[in-house]
Order: C-alpha cells, then sequence, then structure tokens
C-alpha cells in the first residue's frame, strides 16, 4: 500500500499527542460518524499469527481466557468468548489430492490450501440479532454502524447469548455482563483504526467503510479466481452465505475457501425476530380456542 | 494454474464452489455430515438456569391460565372456582418475578428492563406483559380480598370482574410469550417450531391452571367442568407436541432430543404430564367425576407441565452445543424462504 501523504507530517519517533484521522494513514480511511464501518477479513493471506488477538486483549484490557494447549491446532483460544473477541481458527487438512487420510498432499494450490486460518470476530450484523433480543437497551446500534453492549445497563439477562446465530456474544459469569467485539468504539470516536486490524501484518483484516470493502472484497475473490483458487467466495455480503435469512449483510464479512462449516460459521443463519409474530399468534390463538371451550364446559357443567 | 481441481482442496469430500457453497447436499431429515471445527458447539447455550426459568415459565403459564379461567368461572357464576384463580393467579407477579430476577447475571439492574419497550424481544415484551399482569391481577386479587372481607358491599365484586377481563388478557399473552421467547433465538430446538411450541407451552398453561383449579374443588360439577377443560387442553397439548417432534426432525434437529433431556421430555413431559392425566380424566369423567383419579391427573398435570419448560430448555442446549445440529439447522433449505409456506392449522 501507499504511503499516504499525511504520513510526511510525523516524521519524529516520539510524537507529542495522538496523531489526528490517525486511521488514514494507517488504513487509508477517514473515520465518520452516520457512515458504515467494518471489517473484510481474507483469509487467503491469514498466517495465524494471532498478533489480532494480543492486540484486542492488550486495547480492550481482557483478561486471558485459558492458559492450555488444546490440541487443536495451534488454536489454544478454541473460541470467541466473554474475554476473547477475536479468535483466530486454525483448519489443517490431512488428506491431499494423492494420499490417504492423515497424509498431507505435497501438492498444493496457492493460499492456504492445506492449513486454512481464518480470524473469527464479532459479525456486527445489519439486523443484529443480540440487539433485538436485548430487552434492556444496553445493546445498540452505533453511529459507525457497529453493535456495542453498553456495560452500565447491561444487566445480565443472558438472552442476546442465544439469539446470536454465530455463537458470538457471551456473558462473563464474574461481573456478569454480556461482552462482546466493540469494533473498538473507543478507538473508532477518536479517530483510530480497530486494534486488530491495525496490528495484523499481512492485512488479513482489512478495516474500511463497508460498501468499499465489499466492492474490495469482489475483486480479490476475482484476482483469485483467475489464480486458480476457484473455491474463494465471500461470506457475509449482501445474498452471499452467511447474509442469510433477513439478517442483511455483515459489516465483518469473511473471504473463504471452504465450506462455512469447516470454520464453525453456519451457512445459513437466520433472524430470530421473524419468529415472534408467527409465535406469538399461533400461541393466542391456541389459548382463545380454549378459553372458548373452557366458557363452553362452564356454561354446560352438570 | 487454471486447471488446479477443486478436489485437491477439500478435506474429505470435494468443496464446494460458490454460492453452492453452502448448498444442500445432505439428505432430508439427516443430520450434518460434512466438517465440524474440532467437533466444538458452534453456538452458545443460553445462560439460563434451567430449573430456575423453567420454572418462572410453568407459574407464568399456570398463573396467566387460572387468571383466564377465573375470569370466565366469575361469569359462570362459580364465585369460589374466580375467587381461587384471581389468587393462583397471583403466583407469577410474586414468586416468579423473584425467580427471573434471580436468574439475571446483574440482579441489582433488573430495573433496567423498564427502560424501553422492543417489539422485536419478546423478553421486553413479557417484561411489559409480566408488568400489565401484576397490575391487573394484583387489583382482581386485591378487590377479591375485599369482597370477601365486605359481603355486604357489591362494588368490590363487581370492581374485582371488571379487573379480572384485563388480567385475562395479559394472562394470555403470559402463558404464550416465553415460547415465543424461546423461538426467537438461534438455538435450534427451540427455534425450529415457533408456532408448535407456542400452541404447547398456550394448551400446557390451560391445563395447569384447570388442574390447580381443580385441586380446590369439591367433587361435583364444577370439578368436572375444569376437568373436562384440562381434557381439551391436553388433547390440544399433545397435537402441538406430535407436530412439534415431526418438525423437529424435518428441520434436522431431532438429534437434540436423543439425550437423557429428551428422554426426561418424552417420558415427564407427554408422558406423565399429558398422556397419563389424559386417560384418567377421560376415566374419571366417564364415571361421573372420580375424585381420587382427577386429584391424581391434576397433579400429573402440574408436574408434567414444569417438566415440560425445564426439559425444553434442556434439550435446546443439547442443540446449542452439537454442531451436527446447529450446522444441519443452519442449512438453506431450513431459511423461511426456502421452505415451501404451509398453511395449516395453527399448531403446524
Amino acid at each position: 500500500m501507499d504511503v499516504h501523504a499525511r504520513a510526511q507530517d510525523y516524521t519524529e519517533s516520539e510524537l507529542s499527542g495522538m496523531i489526528e484521522d490517525e486511521s488514514e494513514l494507517t488504513a487509508g480511511v477517514r473515520i465518520v460518524p452516520g457512515r458504515s464501518y467494518g471489517f473484510f477479513t481474507d483469509t487467503t493471506v491469514c498466517i495465524g499469527c494471532k498478533a489480532c488477538e494480543v492486540a484486542c486483549k492488550e486495547w480492550n484490557n481482557l483478561p486471558a481466557d485459558n492458559v492450555g494447549l488444546s490440541g487443536h491446532s495451534y488454536d489454544n483460544t478454541g473460541a470467541l468468548s466473554a474475554n476473547s473477541w477475536r479468535h483466530v481458527a486454525f483448519i489443517e487438512k490431512h488428506t491431499g489430492q494423492d494420499g490417504a487420510p492423515g497424509v498431507r498432499s505435497t501438492n498444493k494450490t496457492p493460499y492456504q490450501s492445506g492449513w486454512l486460518m481464518l480470524s473469527d470476530v464479532c459479525k456486527h450484523c445489519h439486523n443484529a440479532p443480540c440487539l433485538e433480543a436485548c430487552p434492556t437497551g444496553a445493546l445498540f446500534k452505533t453511529e459507525f454502524d457497529t453493535v456495542v453492549v453498553q456495560q452500565d445497563i447491561c444487566n445480565g439477562c443472558g438472552y442476546c447469548v442465544p439469539a446470536c446465530p454465530f455463537g458470538v456474544v457471551d456473558l462473563n459469569t464474574l461481573d456478569g455482563k454480556a461482552h462482546k467485539c466493540t469494533l473498538c468504539y473507543d478507538r473508532l470516536k477518536g479517530g483510530l483504526e480497530p486494534a486488530c486490524a491495525k496490528s495484523c501484518p499481512t492485512d488479513s483484516i482489512q478495516f474500511g467503510e463497508l460498501p468499499d470493502l465489499q466492492a474490495r472484497a469482489e475483486k480479490r475473490v476475482e484476482q483469485l479466481h483467475g489464480q486458480g483458487v476457484s473455491t474463494a467466495y465471500l461470506y457475509g455480503t449482501p445474498g452471499a452465505p452467511g447474509a442469510t435469512g433477513d439478517l442483511g449483510h455483515l459489516n465483518a464479512f469473511f473471504l473463504l475457501t471452504d465450506k462455512p462449516e469447516a470454520y464453525n460459521l453456519p451457512s445459513a443463519p437466520t433472524r430470530p425476530a421473524n419468529r415472534v409474530a408467527p409465535s406469538l399468534a399461533a400461541g393466542l390463538a391456541a389459548v382463545a380456542g380454549l378459553a372458548l371451550t373452557a366458557l363452553f364446559a362452564f356454561n354446560r357443567r352438570s | 494454474m487454471t486447471e488446479m481441481k477443486a478436489s485437491t482442496l477439500g478435506p474429505e469430500e470435494a468443496p464446494p464452489a460458490p454460492p453452492s457453497a453452502t448448498g444442500g447436499t445432505l439428505g432430508q431429515h439427516r443430520e450434518w455430515q460434512g466438517p465440524t471445527y474440532y467437533g466444538r458447539p458452534q453456538l452458545k447455550q443460553a445462560p439460563f438456569n434451567n430449573w430456575v426459568v423453567g420454572g418462572y415459565i410453568f407459574l407464568a403459564g399456570l398463573s396467566g391460565g387460572s387468571a383466564i379461567l377465573s375470569a370466565l368461572a366469575d361469569w359462570e357464576r362459580m364465585e369460589g372456582t374466580a375467587r381461587r384463580g384471581r389468587y393462583l393467579a397471583m403466583l407469577a407477579p410474586t414468586l416468579g418475578s423473584m425467580l427471573l430476577v434471580y436468574d439475571l447475571h446483574t440482579p441489582q439492574r433488573f430495573y433496567n428492563m423498564f427502560r424501553i419497550a422492543k417489539s422485536t424481544s419478546p423478553m421486553s415484551i413479557g417484561t411489559w406483559i409480566l408488568t400489565g399482569f401484576s397490575l391487573f391481577g394484583g387489583l382482581a386479587a386485591g378487590l377479591q380480598f375485599l369482597a370477601d372481607r365486605m359481603p355486604w358491599r357489591r362494588w368490590p365484586r363487581r370492581a374485582a370482574r371488571a379487573a379480572s377481563l384485563p388480567a385475562a388478557v395479559a394472562g394470555a399473552g403470559m402463558s404464550t410469550y416465553t415460547a415465543a421467547l424461546l423461538a426467537a433465538t438461534s438455538t435450534p430446538f427451540w427455534a425450529a417450531t415457533p408456532r408448535a411450541l407456542a400452541v404447547r407451552f398456550g394448551s400446557s398453561s390451560i391445563a395447569s391452571a384447570a388442574a390447580a383449579l381443580s385441586l380446590g374443588e369439591r367433587p361435583g360439577p364444577r370439578q368436572r367442568a375444569l376437568d373436562a377443560v384440562a381434557v381439551a387442553a391436553l388433547a390440544a397439548e399433545l397435537a402441538a407436541a406430535s407436530g412439534q417432534h415431526r418438525q423437529v426432525e424435518q428441520a434436522g434437529v431431532s438429534g437434540a432430543t436423543e439425550g437423557r433431556w429428551g428422554q426426561a421430555e418424552r417420558i415427564g413431559a407427554t408422558g406423565i404430564g399429558t398422556m397419563l392425566p389424559l386417560g384418567l380424566h377421560v376415566l374419571s369423567l366417564a364415571e361421573g367425576g372420580h375424585p381420587g383419579l382427577s386429584r391424581l391427573a391434576s397433579w400429573a398435570i402440574l408436574g408434567g407441565g414444569l417438566m415440560l419448560r425445564v426439559t425444553t430448555l434442556g434439550v435446546g442446549d443439547v442443540s446449542a452445543q452439537r454442531p451436527e445440529t446447529s450446522f444441519r439447522f443452519a442449512q438453506p433449505d431450513n431459511l423461511p424462504e426456502g421452505k415451501p409456506r404451509r398453511r395449516r392449522l395453527a399448531a403446524r
């Protein structure tokens, strides 16, 4: 990427203060309230370094979840949780084109064909099920079109946890509140790129304005197809897998090369709020019918 | 490079090409057969205490049903039944509310539930239904108390009857919104059958209320009338349960019902809680009302009603934890637009 012209204004190694609109220098985008921001995570260039996980933990002051080895490749984080808002998944493919199970292929297609890595994160859904479920208004849409839990309002009812079709939102039983990625709401307010995207050394995680990111992603898919990676596709852009069932689009979307399930992502999630009206109507109709039956039975008692 | 075959990529089977990356190669009714992420759960299970929340859902149904039946009983001049119904309806506003607050993970902030009203959140809808129910149900019970203390005054009785009507309307909400609450999540077992679950919960609520009120009656026409209501409600519940199980199977979620929670649901909620009392009540009514059979059936209904709520929560947890179930549920054939719309009875 080219260096922004404004970078010339900051040549000192020690700065006296914050760089105004720093995101313009690091991500090439100026953060303006009222516009839609998100992440484009291109898994084909992820190297599994987990800088995003570390940067996220550091910036958001999140404690370690579990210090130990899972035995699941290099993934010792396991899943997104109340304390882990970025999670790098590792998928090792043991069966090659010419090999028996357990034998790696020696002939690989380009880009992560034998070992998939994906930095998972909250998808910041357009019609966010967690937000729609939240009974206190603790979950809200910010001026950057992201979804955030207000910690001073959440009362830990936990309803957002089963509402999320991606298994992202989690409750911390120590503080009794729901937690998830805020897309660095505080950093966005200060004109900074989110910590994970800024720390990503391969630009697998790209931060930017959503229409811009989506166009960039489409181009990347075309490029990969041209390079022989016919399996590349987008997950979470309008009409694509992941953005199904009236969820709209996902502000944090992905470029994948295997089935969504391989990365622990659902193919066709749905919008839970669409089930409220049919459920209530059916239940009320049944109760009304039984009430009429009761009226009849009481009236004809003998 | 272009002759690179897609088959070099897949772990076990040929990898998909977009957009059929999500395409249905799996057979109907089966579990997800494709890759999972080390068998880890794809969803997070609800952090509810199943006995506490299940207990609340049961009490909400019992109270809501009691409010409905007591309003109807008053209309048909069954004054004792109406009185007991109004008092019984206070279970949800009192004990039930306490259970709800207890299950919050930051209970001292329970009042934040009253900050907003949101139609997409059945928990918010339920907050306001419970508030309205507590208000009118409490008013009806209070006025009933006054009427019992001052039998020479006519206004407390009339006022109690008037307050009973909005309480009954809110009671209908109390007995069903909890099903909508579960259905409006991503937990496969709950989300698979929004309608059948609500019919099941609603019928069970009426059955529980009729059973509890029947236990308060002396043998006679009133008890028989209440038992007849219970029979109708149990029949509706049974029909809804069979519809629910068929749909759960069609959605590919039935794997979650194979464990111990599912067994408890079949034996506790359907067997002991629905089929057994249905048979007992039919036997009793055929004899013109057998007090022993009626009482046994009523207790079975109440126990089964509690089991239905608790086991529904439990099976839901299992369905969220099993990636084979949640991935299967999140396939395109289960999308609302991917499904041929069936317009049949509410129980579907």
